[in-house]
């Protein structure tokens, strides 16, 4: 262990992007420091609470992590340790980790994150190309809505990742194909399942005319009652996270997914009609944008395709998904994390662009650093 | 619904009305033209007979919008000018909700959704080439062959046997019946196997002698370690007058039986 050089620290500045960069770290085991992380903001500077759980998270995953705040929290430094996964005697009990994180957000938020659904639909099914297909399941416990505020639900999730590789697989995925079939599904926490119908009839309303092989499927379930103690009543509870909202999904002939996802927001006023159609607007988008991947789920496939097998992959995006903000900065960080970087030619499509990729061999070993 | 009810109703009674007079106009022009094909020859109709327009409605869910547009579709109606057949779906067809509960299953898991078994099939289909099949019976031709190879050989016995060497479940503590029948049925296996190589002329290993250590005779205390002793005389049998004259021959500390 004495041998082992001890890996620069890389440095980064800001707030953006954050949960991406740790998410390297942890994968390449490089050290890092990110400072300035709203450092301009005088009501809230520093770390936001749900990237504090994020750390809590890695650290319940990891084996010797150091994670070290600043005082006010805009600087955190955090040194990898050995991911543990499940490993009996490092946290996990009977092969599970149990990590309780404060306030689960189940639905699509308005800051943009995706629904569990489509998560479930749109983003696991991407790990099939790369070999990882057995014992993956996502559980949804308890369903919630984005809190009164925006923030703070309580929903409960349970993710189960059975199939481990020692490397994913080296893809090619070069045709996107044509939209076969569209699925979805729609949701209300604590509020009337009519809620549920007026979003299926909206949306169907607009994707049947394009695509006849459309169900949306429903859920209805009560809202989550978690303890909201007062001075007056400590054992008081309230309802939380109530709302509805649309998952949509669009399977193409070759496998390609485009999602969508609409929720209702917190302060209420929009109905589900309007936010029925606005999902299916926001498919449609996501489908004219084209490319093999959907926006949504292009980081986690590049992501592991830069990790993968020492052997080049290629994927074609649509011109709009590559130069989205989030896949360019994934770009920039992978090359920071000592990842090869892409070369990037014209697909035969039009809009479409093959982004080609060396992998570098990570795979799903973690590495001490000390 | 019953003002649409109503509306509908006037509305069809002026379509038959109507349909009446364009149905006689059209089965006239049949018969003319049945008439003059058969005293002359028949005649080249690349344009379509006008035909009665049809408004299909779908589903019980019919809204007036639709109503207007259909009279006044009807307005410009014209002889000469081949009509559009409107076809409309309801976006709300009662019989598409009910999905089947399967495919319902299948996608409300928590698993991430399959594909249904018959999607796949089609891709296969559209992607194998005749080249491809080809190459997809020769291979499947020789992994035929490989695996009769395999089975009919004693290429791979060695590692066979020792895996079925490895009993767990002998070393536990079961019911002699149960042990019996294992060992009756592994032998079983064993002799239908050496059958059925020597029907198809493979030639497998040799059959080894099971290298169990030699059992120790039972014998009582101060009893001669060979023979028998009865009635005042050694009784040695054949057996082992044979062993000690191997003892002899291969020598004293070799021969030792123990």
């Amino acid at each position: 262990m004495a041998a082992t050089p001890t890996p620069t620290t890389l440095r980064f500045t800001g707030s953006k992007h954050l949960i991406q960069r740790l998410v390297l770290a942890t994968l390449t085991g490089k050290p890092l420091r990110i400072s300035q992380i709203r450092s301009v903001s005088h009501t809230s500077p520093g770390l936001a609470p749900h990237e504090v759980s994020f750390l809590r998270l890695l650290e319940a995953l990891t084996n010797g992590s150091q994670i070290e705040f600043s005082y006010t929290g805009t600087t955190v430094l955090y040194k990898p340790g050995l991911i543990t996964g499940s490993a009996a005697g490092h946290g996990a009990q009977g092969g599970v980790i149990r990590h309780e994180v404060p306030g689960v957000i189940t639905s699509s938020t308005e800051a943009g994150d995706v629904s569990v659904d489509t998560v479930r639909t749109a983003i696991l099914p991407v790990f099939k190309s790369f070999g990882i297909e057995r014992d993956l399941e996502l559980r949804i416990l308890r369903r919630s809505n984005a809190g009164r505020d925006g923030k703070g639900g309580g929903g409960e999730v349970q993710l189960v990742f059975g199939h481990q590789v020692r490397l994913p697989r080296t893809v090619h995925l070069m045709s996107a194909g044509r939209v076969k079939r569209v699925r979805g599904v729609a949701y209300s926490t604590g509020v009337a399942g009519a809620n549920n119908a007026r979003l299926i009839e909206a949306a169907r309303g607009v994707l049947n005319v394009v695509a006849p092989d459309t169900y949306i499927f429903s859920d209805v379930s009560a809202a989550p009652f978690v303890p909201a103690p007062t001075r007056e009543n400590p054992a008081a509870k309230r309802k939380t996270g109530l709302g509805f909202g649309l998952s949509l999904v669009a399977e193409t002939n070759t496998g390609a997914l485009y999602s969508a996802d609409v929720a209702s927001p917190p302060a209420g006023g929009e109905p589900p009609e309007d936010l029925g159609r606005k999902c299916a607007f926001q498919l449609l988008e996501a489908i004219e944008q084209g490319g093999c991947v959907s926006s949504v789920a292009a980081p986690t496939l590049l992501m592991l395709m830069a990790m993968g097998s020492e052997d080049v992959g290629r994927v074609a995006l649509g011109r709009e998904v590559l130069g989205s903000e989030h896949v360019l900065q994934l770009a920039r960080d992978l090359r920071t994390f000592g990842m090869s970087g892409w070369s990037l030619r014209d697909g035969d499509e039009e809009d479409s662009v093959v982004v080609s990729i060396v992998g570098k061999g990570v795979g799903n070993v973690g590495r001490k650093i000390t | 619904m019953a003002v649409s009810l109503g509306k509908r109703k006037r509305r069809e009674v002026s379509t038959v009305e109507s349909e009446h007079g364009e149905l006689d106009d059209c089965d006239a022009r049949a018969l003319f033209q049945r008439a003059f094909e058969a005293k002359f020859q028949p005649l080249e109709v690349t344009e379509k007979l006008p035909s009665a327009p049809e408004t299909v409605l779908l589903g019980d869910g019919f809204d007036p919008d639709d109503e207007e547009s259909v009279i006044s579709d009807w307005g410009g109606l014209s002889d000469d000018e081949a009509q559009v057949e409107i076809v409309k779906h309801d976006a709300m067809d009662a019989a598409g909700h009910q999905l089947a509960k399967q495919e319902q299953k299948a996608f409300m898991s928590s698993k991430p959704p399959t594909a249904t078994p018959h999607a796949p099939s089609v891709a296969t289909q559209a992607a194998s080439t005749s080249a491809e099949d080809e190459a997809e019976t020769s291979n499947l031709k020789h992994d035929l062959a490989l695996q009769r190879l395999l089975k009919e050989s004693h290429l791979l016995d060695h590692s066979s046997t020792k895996n079925s060497a490895v009993v767990p479940e002998g070393k536990k503590t079961m019911p002699l019946a149960h042990r019996k029948g294992i060992k009756a049925k592994a032998a079983g296996r064993e002799t239908a196997r050496r059958k059925e190589a020597v029907e198809n002329g493979v030639i497998l290993e040799k059959v080894r002698t099971s290298a169990q250590p030699q059992k120790r005779r039972e014998r009582g205390i101060g009893a001669p370690s060979i023979g028998k002793f009865r009635g005042g005389t050694l009784k040695l049998s054949s057996h082992d007058v044979k062993s000690i004259e191997r003892s002899r021959l291969q020598g004293g500390s070799k021969g030792r039986r123990r």
